[in-house]
């Protein structure tokens, strides 16, 4: 499990189909190879467009592409913020953010507590 | 003869090697192609990335678990069209379809390679693997093995370079550059591969002799017949104990074994985990068994699944918690929570308070002891007198199911550190075989914040220094008693946290299956006071 502090996060839904979060990277090493690839995948299942911000850099980078996900850098600490447009927008948005508190359920099988 | 060349950098997997240097050819020489219409360089493109992903996916089928997920990553990368994208971009300005992927994949890899936290930086070799991977397709040229037994010298060593090579005649790795962090750091070391990285460039010859001494951290080209004895009597001594199970044991950059056991909460893991990479079950929880409380006392159900653990074992220990009911954990009718503090009736308090529970538990072990090497942990023990407790329980059952002319053994039975106050006097606990502290509870209790509270989450954390102290300190008090003493709480399966453990002086860990491959490297690239051997030269 991970307790490390989070910075506040937010939660942005409308009616048309679009749905914003925002938080933080607490995992380990940032998100590297098997993260990305677990974000991706995800991201992937939702029919909506989900896009990332990495530290309010004003660019909107396609969340379901690995290769822009790794060329972005995103270190443990990084501010992320996720947006979604489209079906299922809300649904996706939750279950995206919920990988990243869930630190890429990298110990979710065995992540009980002792 | 001119006195052998000696050159230092950093040992990224230890060990020595010796054997004919192997140097690499640059592919990017022969990468220019002649171009086609922009429409056959990119069908040109599509097909090289789709025969690079066929290899891959090969490759990974015949690949063990933690190989696999690397190679999984570049297939993913390859798969995303965004590669591809940057590529056709320059085929349209006039590029043929290798130059344009070449220029593509460089720019790209460059911005990787100046990223500010090394753990990515070492991701530029995986990406380097991908272009190579798919420019040996472009231009109809297979990626080049080398002869068994070489000393790999280069800039860099892509991962499925190393996959596809035969380490098993020796040989070793020496890298310019390289980290040990990388990919290719953490191949070697769970395949004992010698590897040093970080050498700068040097000049050698194809062919010629070279000994990789990863214990310290140097090459040595052309060495004496006398140099080579002396680095492989040095490893022979610095290794007594080659256990038969390494799997279960990681060494440390210095060389120390450190005993690495698996967390099992399903028995379905058996089938998925393969026993042969861990010492044994360091913990294995019992509260999964239950439904309800009739499964609770159901001995039979008990006794299968402790059985099937000590065959998934082999020789090597299982160590079966006992059931730790109360606080978060509760089934319908029993433990349920008072309070939100788990300070309540729970764990041994409550095995304690309800004995039909503890006993129909209790035999189920004495039973199965007698098939292989069990031991028992007792979760949230405050005071000797628990333990005592439960041992009479033990030696009671033990008798009556003799009298009934069943096989029953005494097994070892151990306490749980979770409890600050048996974890500051465990010199106190004298009749318990061995120790394993539970560090989600113990943290927890000592910075009086519960761990499932988001608004107190940040004192959890940051009370880790006092938890490493108040180890170091167990672990003084049951090394005076010539006790085993381990871990078994989450830290220790967070790469995060291992320095500081080792430091306190814990050298057994049980870790979830699925993180072992991580803490394995972690811990192959530290000294056995926990200092990163990176670090120190």
């Amino acid at each position: 499990m991970d307790n490390r502090p989070r910075r506040k996060t937010s939660e942005t839904v409308d009616t048309h189909g679009y749905c914003q979060a925002e938080i933080e990277v607490t995992h380990g090493f940032g998100l590297h190879a098997r993260p990305s690839v677990i974000f991706t995948r995800l991201a992937k299942s939702f029919p909506c467009t989900v896009e990332i911000e990495v530290n309010d850099s004003n660019v909107w980078l396609n969340g379901k592409s690995i290769v822009k996900i790794m060329g972005a850098k995103i270190r443990r600490g990084s501010i992320l913020k996720i947006r979604a447009r489209g079906l299922r927008a809300a649904e996706a948005i939750h279950a995206l953010r919920a990988l990243v508190e869930r630190d890429f359920d990298e110990e979710k099988k065995h992540g009980r507590s002792a | 003869m001119a006195e052998a060349l000696e050159i230092t950098g950093i040992s990224a997997s230890p060990g020595v090697g010796v054997g004919p240097v192997h140097r690499p050819v640059d592919v990017t020489a022969e990468a220019l192609a002649l171009r086609d219409s922009v429409a056959a360089e990119g069908d040109k493109l599509q097909q090289a990335v789709a025969t690079a992903v066929a290899e891959l996916k090969a490759l990974a089928d015949r690949s063990d678990e933690e190989s696999a997920g690397i190679l999984d990553f570049q297939i993913e990368m390859l798969l995303d069209p965004a590669l591809v994208e940057m590529a056709e971009d320059r085929i349209v300005t006039g590029d043929g379809a290798a130059l344009a992927w070449l220029g593509a994949l460089n720019d790209y890899i460059a911005g990787i390679e100046a990223a500010p936290d090394e753990q990515l930086r070492a991701r530029a070799v995986d990406i380097v693997d991908i272009r190579n991977r798919v420019l040996s397709a472009l231009i109809g040229r297979p990626l080049v093995d080398f002869a068994p037994g070489s000393v790999f010298v280069g800039k860099d060593l892509q991962p499925s370079l190393f996959l596809q090579h035969d380490w098993t005649a020796g040989g070793g790795i020496v890298l310019f550059e390289g980290s040990a962090s990388s990919h290719v750091a953490m191949l070697a070391r769970s395949r004992s591969v010698p590897m040093v990285v970080a050498t700068g460039r040097f000049e050698v010859a194809g062919g010629i002799r070279a000994l990789v001494d990863a214990n310290d951290g140097r090459v040595v080209i052309e060495p004496g017949d006398a140099q080579v004895r002396e680095a492989k009597s040095r490893m022979a001594r610095s290794r007594p104990i080659a256990s038969r199970r390494t799997g279960g044991t990681v060494k440390t950059a210095d060389g120390l074994a450190i005993r690495l056991s698996a967390i099992i909460n399903d028995p379905v893991e058996f089938k998925a985990i393969d026993s042969s990479s861990f010492a044994g079950i360091g913990l294995m929880r019992t509260e999964f068994l239950l439904t309800s409380a009739a499964d609770a006392v159901d001995e039979a159900r008990h006794y299968d699944i402790y059985r099937r653990a000590l065959d998934w074992a082999g020789e090597a220990p299982v160590t079966v918690r006992m059931l730790d009911l109360g606080g978060d954990k509760t089934l319908p009718g029993l433990g349920a929570k008072k309070s939100e503090s788990f300070m309540g009736l729970r764990g041994i308090r409550l095995l304690l308070a309800r004995p039909e529970l503890a006993r129909a538990q209790a035999r189920a072990l004495l039973r199965a002891a007698v098939h292989g090497d069990l031991g028992v942990l007792l979760p949230m023990v405050t005071i000797p007198d628990e333990f005592d407790a439960m041992q009479a329980f033990f030696e009671e059952e033990r008798a009556a199911l003799v009298r009934r002319g069943l096989q029953a053994r005494m097994p070892e039975i151990g306490i749980m550190v979770e409890v600050p106050a048996a974890a500051l006097m465990l010199d106190r606990f004298s009749r318990s075989d061995f120790f394993s502290f539970g560090t989600n509870d113990l943290a927890q209790y000592l910075a009086a914040a519960a761990r499932d509270d988001q608004s107190v989450s940040a004192l959890y954390d940051a009370a880790t220094p006092a938890v490493c102290r108040v180890i170091a300190q167990g672990v003084a008090l049951a090394e005076a008693m010539k006790k085993p003493i381990g871990i078994c709480g989450e830290m220790a399966s967070d790469p995060w946290h291992i320095p500081a453990l080792m430091a306190a002086g814990l050298r057994h860990f049980s870790v979830a299956p699925n993180r072992a491959a991580d803490i394995r490297s972690t811990i192959g690239g530290l000294f056995s006071d926990g200092r990163a051997a990176a670090e120190v030269k």
